[in-house]
């Protein structure tokens, strides 16, 4: 006690905080600069049979884009209908969903012991060929996190990472794709304070991606994001904001390849939430626009 | 239009003995070239001011009008709140859960 009050406590080395999932060591840069833009209608209604089970009903009408070859986006207007189920329990997580195109996503989370945890992912389509489906196995210690996933395709993978100071972790990752024998290994880095959280990552597959947020007001914060490609050579940049004000949430970005972007979700009522996006692209003269509602608690 | 003015100064015959050597004198036709192409300059100049404003334009009302409007509201909440909790003179009304970050 004396010592911190003097201001400086000494590192306890034995007792480090766990470090956040290795798949999450950038949640905070992506959440400010990934927001989910989208074009045109989106309405979702959310409705709670009981307080653990829910259904969904999701409503999508717009355009998506189809990645082309030549320059010009081909942009095919969409239309579907999602029905989900969720199922929420301390211990057992179950999300299913089912769209009008085809498509089935599944998801799983079940805590077998309370530092083993099990993840599935499903994703089925219409298509042949794509369907993907994806295990996790995840184990807990006390200053680190390790993971196993198993994946179609022939997929393995494996990832470790563990706090090194109260402030830092460090971690690393291997993969394997069977069907096209190639392997890989990544290393990241997260070093994090109260108000700021500074992200590393480097893999063999030549893509090395950094990233910096900083709280600068207790309502808003400012990231930046820096990814370069090796293999095509690609660099981008992007810097944005993440504002949460008492009835919305505005988060707006620029980018180094001249899009700029901004996603706002107000609250209009106790449980109805207003979203509009806008996404503009300066350089292939691309716009997009949407604008939404989610009722549902 | 240069060639059209000297071929009228040569048909009307050696009354414009003065003007037509005049223009065609290399100073006056260097400075004909030299008002073209400031005029060419000054049209790309404008496009390039165009299209430079038209960005900032667009790309301010995208990401900067929304966040100056809300902030705005959020001012005023907090203003109407303080006048409520001093003529109420009691504690301050609660405050509404805040909204869902996903």
């Amino acid at each position: 006690m004396g010592e911190a009050g003097k201001g400086e406590k000494r590192v306890d080395y034995m007792n480090l905080p766990c470090p956040l999932p290795f798949e999450e060591i950038q949640r905070e840069a992506l959440m400010s600069l990934k927001p989910e833009l989208f074009e045109g209608l989106r309405f979702d209604f959310t409705k709670g049979l009981n307080h653990k089970f829910s259904l969904s009903h999701s409503i999508f009408m717009g355009s998506t884009e189809v990645p082309s070859q030549s320059k010009d986006t081909i942009k095919i207007p969409t239309a579907h209908y999602e029905f989900g189920a969720n199922f929420l329990d301390p211990k057992l997580m179950l999300v299913g969903r089912v769209l009008t195109d085809g498509r089935l996503n599944a998801r799983v989370k079940c805590d077998l012991t309370d530092n083993l945890t099990l993840k599935i992912n499903a994703q089925l389509t219409n298509e042949p060929h794509f369907s993907q489906g994806m295990f996790n196995f995840d184990y807990k210690g006390s200053d680190y996190r390790t993971q196993f996933q198993i994946g179609n395709n022939a997929f393995y993978g494996a990832n470790y990472i563990q706090s090194v100071t109260p402030h830092l972790s460090l971690g690393s990752e291997v993969f394997w794709l069977g069907h096209q024998r190639k392997s890989g290994i990544g290393f990241a880095a997260r070093y994090n304070k109260d108000k700021m959280v500074a992200t590393g990552q480097i893999a063999s597959t030549g893509i090395v991606a950094l990233s910096y947020v900083q709280k600068v007001t207790e309502q808003g914060s400012l990231a930046s994001d820096f990814m370069y490609n090796h293999m095509t050579g690609d660099v981008t940049s992007s810097f944005g904001y993440d504002y949460i004000f008492r009835q919305c949430r505005l988060r707006g970005k620029i980018d180094s390849n001249g899009v700029v972007a901004a996603f706002l979700e107000e609250r209009l009522n106790m449980g109805v939430n207003f979203i509009l996006s806008a996404e503009i692209d300066h350089l292939k003269k691309d716009y997009k626009f949407g604008f939404g509602m989610t009722l549902g608690e | 239009m240069s060639s059209s003015l000297s071929r009228r100064g040569r048909g009307e015959g050696e009354g414009e003995g003065v003007l037509g050597p005049i223009s065609r004198s290399p100073i006056v036709v260097r400075g004909r070239e030299a008002a073209a192409e400031a005029a060419t300059v000054a049209k790309k100049l404008l496009r390039s001011t165009g299209k430079a404003a038209w960005i900032a334009g667009t790309t301010f009302l995208v990401l900067f009008v929304p966040l100056i409007i809300e902030m705005d509201r959020e001012q005023q909440l907090n203003e109407l709140e303080l006048q409520q909790a001093t003529l109420l003179g009691g504690p301050s009304p609660a405050l509404p859960p805040p909204p869902p970050s996903k």
